[in-house]
């Protein structure tokens, strides 16, 4: 999944990466927005910024995401 | 103090009350009660964690040790009684991270706020804009980020992206209205820094002179640290200054809010290389003992094709960039070919382009719709006449003696590999063709570079090569380091640098006082509530975002002159107006469920509550269903719903807005006030009989009921017997 700017996700899943810190297991099952996709070489890898309902803006692991339609 | 209030935000409540009072005048007094304020917020937000209790017993005992005065003592033992007489509910509220009576949400942020990286209070300053009180609001930014110019021109707006007026038409345009009143602020000699607290005694390094250590710096300095930041540039501002070009950012910009932060004896050591100019010996020697590395990530990644090493034009564009910043004015060549398609790609051909390149095209391995760079970016460099040529992969960088003739590159198409459902570029077969140039620069990222950090030794590095540390206080694995910016979250954006920059300077300052550090990322504060702008539902639902001004394109192509005009002055009052005050309205929604479910009204239009499945919102339909009842504002938690009776008329307002205006009827009889003649008729018909005999009358319930009795006696058929 490429994310983009704007796009409305949800934190569906713990990610495995090492960046994710416990505390962001109560992000699981929130609704946001992509705000800082990774601007500079479309990394799958990358952590990107999303904006989430009522629990700020954090940059988080791509494999946690996923696009809501 | 209501004693139906939850204890926990009645000890903020009573906190505050002391810290902003100017009561406090012992400095030690006011340290802890700001420390214990704190810990307390953390608690009421669900941040605490287990350490929490015991270290505000700690300074409880600091605060009640005798030292103080008679009033201190006073002050003491009334804050010891609530929290001690209110232990569970603290333990409640950590174990739970809940507040059972909702009313540790009554201050809680709107989701602009919530979604700014420095968790700005939005709402409140948008209303000082409207009312033409910029200083005020440049005051209230200032709290949370020292560059509200910078980021008002710069910033990459989460904040708008989660705006809730976007739910009704667009949001409101709440980057730019930070740069005006820091601008206006500014020109009026209104911008001043805060008072700083007496120095302390303590010395804080900063490595690195960006947005996230000058943001440090700022906050560490106001609370009374001694501060130096150690800088390898010869100028400040780190991406903001050498990476953003200055037809985004003016350098004037960057220079005025860093002086504003050296007025308050922040100290920047220019042309100063951490590890190699000094070390991390040294400064312990002179007394630091704590470090915040914001070194950002200035290492630019290699193509890894032929030739990028060989050609004096073949370009970092991070380099680029940077050398245009310092001075060098000198175009890169007539034909310019950048590979890349992220923002850094697109500053490096729109900066040739200004430079004097005749011809400059942007080669990328993807298409256009996955371009990472920012649409309007994007859009911008298009009308400038930079060329695109996308799905180009570059193979190797073609040219003799030391000159470049060409970059020989192969067309791809994108192919979804099994098991992804993501898109990789797949070099076609035959598909060579080579784009002409005398400059290539690449742009495919950049990384941290470590270089002179082995002094910190126990820092942990992640796999990408950032510096680890706990998001909640930016404190890395090595006690009395904390890092920011880019060195932690890999390139991102001035506003986390400064977010970061924040919560490092607040866990620095915990580290000296041996508090411990939150759990998780602070929730923004709110000061207070500032009363919302009032107008018509008619003028809020006709206000429209107004239009950026742009430079015309003949300059844009020849100078690096401000390409964003801003707007005028009007056009921002208005603007700032627009916002819906969501720190006031918390979108519940019970007022719509009074209204339609319980009152069967349904006068309420306001779609834009729902953040999934917004609908239509209207202010407007509102007065031609509503008969001011009340019962919406009854219910309001929050007080962002109100009926009030003024000169005559009866009011209801969401927010400042005016939903509906009735004229105020009195009892013919008593002149006693009345409901609105929609509501009487409300009634009558939920009644029937009971009142019928008088409903062609404008009466109070009492008047009514004793005519209804007069007549009942008067008209009572006589006894059959």
């Amino acid at each position: 999944m490429q994310f983009q700017k704007g796009q409305k996700v949800k934190v569906a899943r713990k990610s495995r990466d090492e960046a994710w810190e416990p505390y962001m297991d109560d992000f699981i099952g929130l609704h946001g927005f992509v705000t800082d996709p990774d601007t500079s070489i479309n990394d799958p890898d990358a952590l990107i910024e999303v904006s989430l309902e009522e629990k700020g803006t954090h940059r988080l692991p791509q494999d946690c995401l996923e696009q809501i339609v | 103090m209501a004693t139906q209030t939850c204890p926990v935000r009645n000890t903020i409540i009573y906190l505050s009350d002391l810290t902003e009072s100017g009561a406090l005048t012992d400095p030690r007094e006011r340290r802890i009660c700001e420390q214990i304020l704190n810990l307390v917020e953390e608690i009421s937000e669900g941040a605490a964690g287990n350490g929490h209790l015991s270290a505000i017993d700690a300074l409880m005992e600091e605060y009640l040790d005798g030292k103080g005065s008679k009033k201190t003592r006073v002050n003491g033992d009334r804050l010891k009684e609530m929290l001690s007489e209110n232990r569970e509910v603290f333990e409640s509220h950590i174990a739970t991270r809940n507040c059972p009576s909702h009313d540790c949400g009554k201050l809680a942020p709107s989701p602009c706020q919530m979604a700014c990286p420095a968790g700005i209070d939005i709402p409140t300053y948008l209303t000082l804009i409207a009312r033409g009180e910029d200083a005020k609001a440049i005051e209230v930014i200032r709290r949370d980020n020292p560059f509200p110019w910078v980021c008002g021109l710069i910033c990459t707006r989460p904040c708008e992206m989660m705006c809730v007026r976007a739910r009704i038409d667009t949001p409101v345009s709440i980057k730019f209205l930070k740069a005006f009143a820091a601008e206006r602020a500014m020109s009026e000699g209104a911008y001043h820094n805060p008072e700083k607290k007496p120095f302390n005694g303590k010395k804080v390094c900063v490595i690195g002179a960006g947005p996230g250590g000058l943001t440090a710096a700022y906050y560490l300095a106001l609370m009374g640290y001694k501060v130096r930041v150690i800088e390898a540039l010869p100028v400040s501002g780190g991406m903001m200054m050498i990476g953003i070009p200055r037809y985004r950012l003016p350098r004037e910009v960057i220079d005025r809010e860093v002086a504003m932060i050296e007025d308050l004896g922040v100290e920047i050591s220019y042309n100063t290389r951490f590890g190699t100019d000094i070390t991390y010996e040294d400064l312990k020697a002179e007394g630091f003992e704590a470090f915040f590395i914001a070194i950002g990530a200035h290492k630019a990644m290699d193509l890894g094709i032929k030739g990028e090493k060989e050609f004096p034009k073949a370009l970092e564009a991070i380099r680029f960039l940077k050398d245009v910043a310092l001075g060098n004015h000198h175009a890169p060549g007539k034909q310019v070919v950048v590979i890349g398609g992220g923002n850094v790609a697109i500053d490096a051909a729109r900066t040739s382009l200004r430079l004097g390149a005749g011809k400059v095209t942007i080669a990328y391995r993807r298409s256009e719709d996955q371009m990472p760079a920012d649409i309007e970016e994007v859009e911008q460099a298009m009308e400038e006449g930079i060329e695109f040529s996308f799905l180009t992969i570059p193979k190797e960088i073609l040219g003799s003696e030391g000159r470049i003739t060409g970059l020989d590159c192969i067309k791809a198409e994108l192919i979804q590999k099994e098991g992804s459902d993501r898109l990789v570029p797949v070099p076609v077969l035959g598909g060579d063709f080579i784009l002409e140039a005398d400059a290539v620069i690449s742009a495919i990222g950049q990384y941290v570079d470590d270089k002179g950090m082995e002094a910190f030794d126990r820092m942990n590095w992640s796999r990408r090569g950032t510096i680890e540390v706990s998001h909640a206080s930016m404190e890395t694995a090595m006690p009395g380091v904390f890092a920011a910016g880019d060195a932690v979250s890999g390139p991102a954006t001035v506003i986390e640098a400064i977010g970061g920059g924040k919560r490092a300077a607040e866990a620095i300052d915990r580290y000296f006082n041996h508090i411990p550090q939150p759990r998780m990322p602070k929730i923004p504060v709110r000061h207070h509530r500032e009363p919302p702008v009032e107008m018509t539902a008619a003028r809020k639902m006709t206000l429209k975002r107004p239009s950026m001004p742009m430079l015309n394109v003949d300059r844009r192509r020849t100078t690096f002159q401000q390409v964003e005009l801003g707007y005028d002055e009007e056009s921002v009052r208005k603007e700032a107006a627009r916002c819906l005050r969501c720190d006031i309205c918390r979108r519940c929604g019970k007022c719509i469920e009074i209204c339609r479910d319980k009152m069967g009204i349904d006068a309420l239009q306001l779609g834009y509550l729902e953040f999934d499945h917004s609908t239509e919102t209207d202010f407007r339909t509102t007065e031609k269903k509503c008969i001011t009842c009340g019962a919406c504002a009854a219910n309001c938690e929050n007080k962002a719903i109100v009926l009030e009776e003024k000169e005559g008329r009866r009011n209801l307002k969401l927010c400042g807005t005016l939903l509906n205006s009735q004229a105020i009827l009195y009892c013919e009889n008593c002149r006693a006030v009345l409901p609105s003649a929609e509501y009487l008729e409300f009634i009558a018909q939920k009644t029937g009989d009971m009142v019928k005999r008088t409903q062609h009358r404008l009466l109070c319930d009492n008047c009514r009921r004793s005519l209804n009795a007069k007549i009942n006696v008067e008209t009572r058929p006589s006894d059959p017997k």
